[in-house]
């Protein structure tokens, strides 16, 4: 399956926080939901893949292509709602559709109308009047004018109302009817992955865990719980981490079927939620 | 490119009354042309500036199909198209107001045209470089340096500026002003490779 | 088309579509050649996301209930009358197993359970 984002080898280093060796991949045609917790480099990972920064070594290649050649080309086909306000605040969405539509070949003006029109945006008040939910959805009626292959979103959720997620939600499978289309969406928020989300990349610290199709993680990931005497030296092996309390342990293992065969009835497997999965990972660095 | 110039003047369009109406009122007291013309360009051009500094526009601006290097020589482009058409519309409001009576026109123009672009070399380096916030402590910290220049060690720097002008508009030998055009072309095209320089390595 | 997927089961998504376009099929209520809705229209009206859908299908299609033609979309396949008969029969005969073994833990005698099924089968016709 093709991939449009790659991004191989990559270092770079900041005060106080590095990635070393980070590799992802974006399949084409795929939601991909992208998690993990404050500060694992969810927003410096975004970043390197908008040229907004600089890697130190490595590469980062957007549709095939590279942005030292392609630059233009590149985000020519790429949508971008951020998690912070891009926009002017003194002006109206109509002044921002005038700075933005020259910049794009392939500028939609009856799609970006219909957008306006289906997301109940006012063209005439100036954006600082717009809430969380209408800049994200300006953002969106943007990079769907100018027909976006590739849709990026840093935290589009955050700080919206369940309703506006919900929402959301239904426009982003109404995108994916076209099976050109990519979205790469980075979220703290995991319960907004579960009905849209096909594969899910996950980072910490820094560094990829991994990229599963989400169906793949609840077959291989579980949540055990048992009696503290099932634990010894050996079968703690078993779990990425434990969480030991006085009543018993729950732990995260990332071999489903191996623990089952261990333990067999003497424990209760359950299915992971994403949160497990990045509580537990987290615990065990 | 024009695109980028173009929203410079959009995201002022609000102010750009409110800049005619002091240019005429300024010209209807007598203001020098050349005063205004300089101080006026560069207003406008830094209050782009920090417009787009002010709020994320870097971070849309870089997200758009532009280069770097397109959103910086608009800036650098801009700045000679904005001092134009100031420069015509003091000129123009200039002959309404107080009739034809220069002689030298174009030697006035060419001055403001030199003087804002000087300012600007040295100007948009470092707005580029630091956070214009910085760039007005600077700016505090050279007036106060020039007020005490000018109090404790050249009392009449006054009359010398306005003795270098006078002098300037008198030039009148071609190679002198050739020498000076040059050095000023110069050092805008350098200040704008720096410029570039520094903003291809910046991260938003 | 009519699917109704639970959250909360226990069996993964993409098994409860599979299930039940089989039984639609099995049923004959999706006839030969009739055409599926894509795998992306299918997403969206379940609100899941399009790998999902594009397993049960894939499923589907390892086990001759459709076929897909490239660009134009997934349709019910031919269905072998004799082979789904003896599917049938199968599946009969495992939930009769059930039944007898559920009789014999509680002893009741082949008579008596002969008794029951023949009583069910008329009184159900």
């Amino acid at each position: 399956m093709e991939n449009v984002i790659e991004l191989q080898h990559i270092h770079k280093s900041f005060k106080g926080f590095e990635i070393k060796d980070f590799s992802i991949n974006v399949k084409k045609g795929f939601v991909t939901g992208f998690i993990g917790g404050n500060g694992a480099g969810k927003s410096t990972t975004i970043k390197l893949i908008m040229n907004l920064l600089k890697q130190d070594s490595g590469t980062v290649s957007v549709f095939g292509m590279d942005y030292k050649k392609h630059e233009k080309d590149i985000k020519e086909r790429i949508g971008f709602v951020y998690d912070e306000n891009i926009f002017y605040e003194n002006l109206t969405l109509k002044d921002m559709k005038r700075i933005i539509k020259p910049a794009y070949k392939n500028w939609d003006d009856t799609a970006f109308q219909r957008y306006v029109n289906e997301f109940e945006l006012p063209l005439n008040k100036s954006m600082k009047t717009f809430s969380k939910g209408m800049k994200m959805k300006a953002s969106l009626a943007i990079a769907l004018a100018h027909h976006a292959e590739l849709i990026i979103m840093d935290e589009p959720t955050a700080g919206l109302d369940p309703i506006f997620r919900r929402e959301l939600l239904n426009i982003l499978h109404e995108l994916m009817q076209n099976e050109d289309r990519t979205i790469f969406f980075s979220t703290h928020i995991t319960t907004d992955l579960d009905r849209i989300a096909d594969y899910i990349t996950f980072v910490h610290n820094g560094e990829h865990i991994f990229t599963k199709e989400f169906y793949k993680i609840e077959e291989e990931y579980a949540i055990v719980k048992g009696t503290l005497d099932l634990l010894d030296r050996e079968t703690e092996q078993e779990f990425i981490s434990i969480r030991k309390t006085n009543t018993g342990f729950e732990a995260l293992t990332a071999d489903k079927n191996r623990v089952i065969n261990i333990f067999g009835d003497t424990v209760i497997v359950e299915k992971p939620t994403l949160e497990d999965i990045m509580y537990y990972t987290k615990k065990g660095r | 490119m024009v695109n980028l110039i173009l929203k410079d003047i959009i995201i002022q369009k609000n102010t750009i009354i409110f800049y005619i109406a002091t240019i005429i009122l300024y010209l209807l007291v007598d203001v020098s042309p050349i005063f205004l013309g300089v101080l006026y360009s560069v207003v406008f051009i830094m209050t782009a500036f920090s417009t787009d500094e002010k709020g994320n526009a870097n971070i849309l601006l870089n997200s758009l199909p532009y280069t770097r290097k397109e959103v910086v020589s608009s800036k650098y482009m801009g700045a000679l198209l904005f001092t134009s058409v100031i420069i015509f519309i003091i000129y123009l409001g200039d002959f309404f107001l107080n009739g034809m009576g220069e002689v030298f026109l174009w030697r006035e123009i060419l001055l403001i045209m030199g003087l804002v672009m000087v300012t600007i070399s040295f100007i948009l380096p470092i707005s580029y470089k630091f956070k214009s916030k910085h760039l007005l402590m600077i700016l505090v910290a050279l007036v106060g340096l020039y007020l005490v220049t000018i109090t404790i060690l050249i009392p009449n720097l006054h009359d010398i500026l306005r003795e270098f002008v006078q002098n300037f508009l008198a030039l009148q030998e071609t190679q002198m002003y050739f020498v000076a055009i040059l050095t000023t072309v110069i050092l805008y095209i350098g200040s704008w490779l720096l410029s570039i320089r520094i903003y291809e390595r910046k991260a938003f | 088309m009519q699917i109704i997927i639970s959250n909360s089961s226990k069996e993964p998504i993409y098994e409860q579509i599979y299930a039940q376009i089989k039984k639609l099929i099995l049923t004959g209520e999706l006839q030969e050649g009739q055409a599926l809705p894509s795998m992306r229209q299918l997403a969206k009206d379940l609100e899941i996301s399009v790998i999902t859908t594009k397993r049960a299908y894939e499923e589907l299609e390892k086990n001759g209930f459709i076929y897909s033609i490239v660009g134009k979309g997934s349709f019910i396949a031919e269905q072998n009358k004799e082979m789904m008969r003896e599917r049938k029969i199968k599946v009969i005969e495992e939930n009769l197993l059930i039944a007898i073994q559920n009789a014999k833990e509680m002893n009741l005698s082949l008579a008596e359970l002969k008794e029951m099924l023949t009583l069910l089968y008329t009184e159900d016709a």
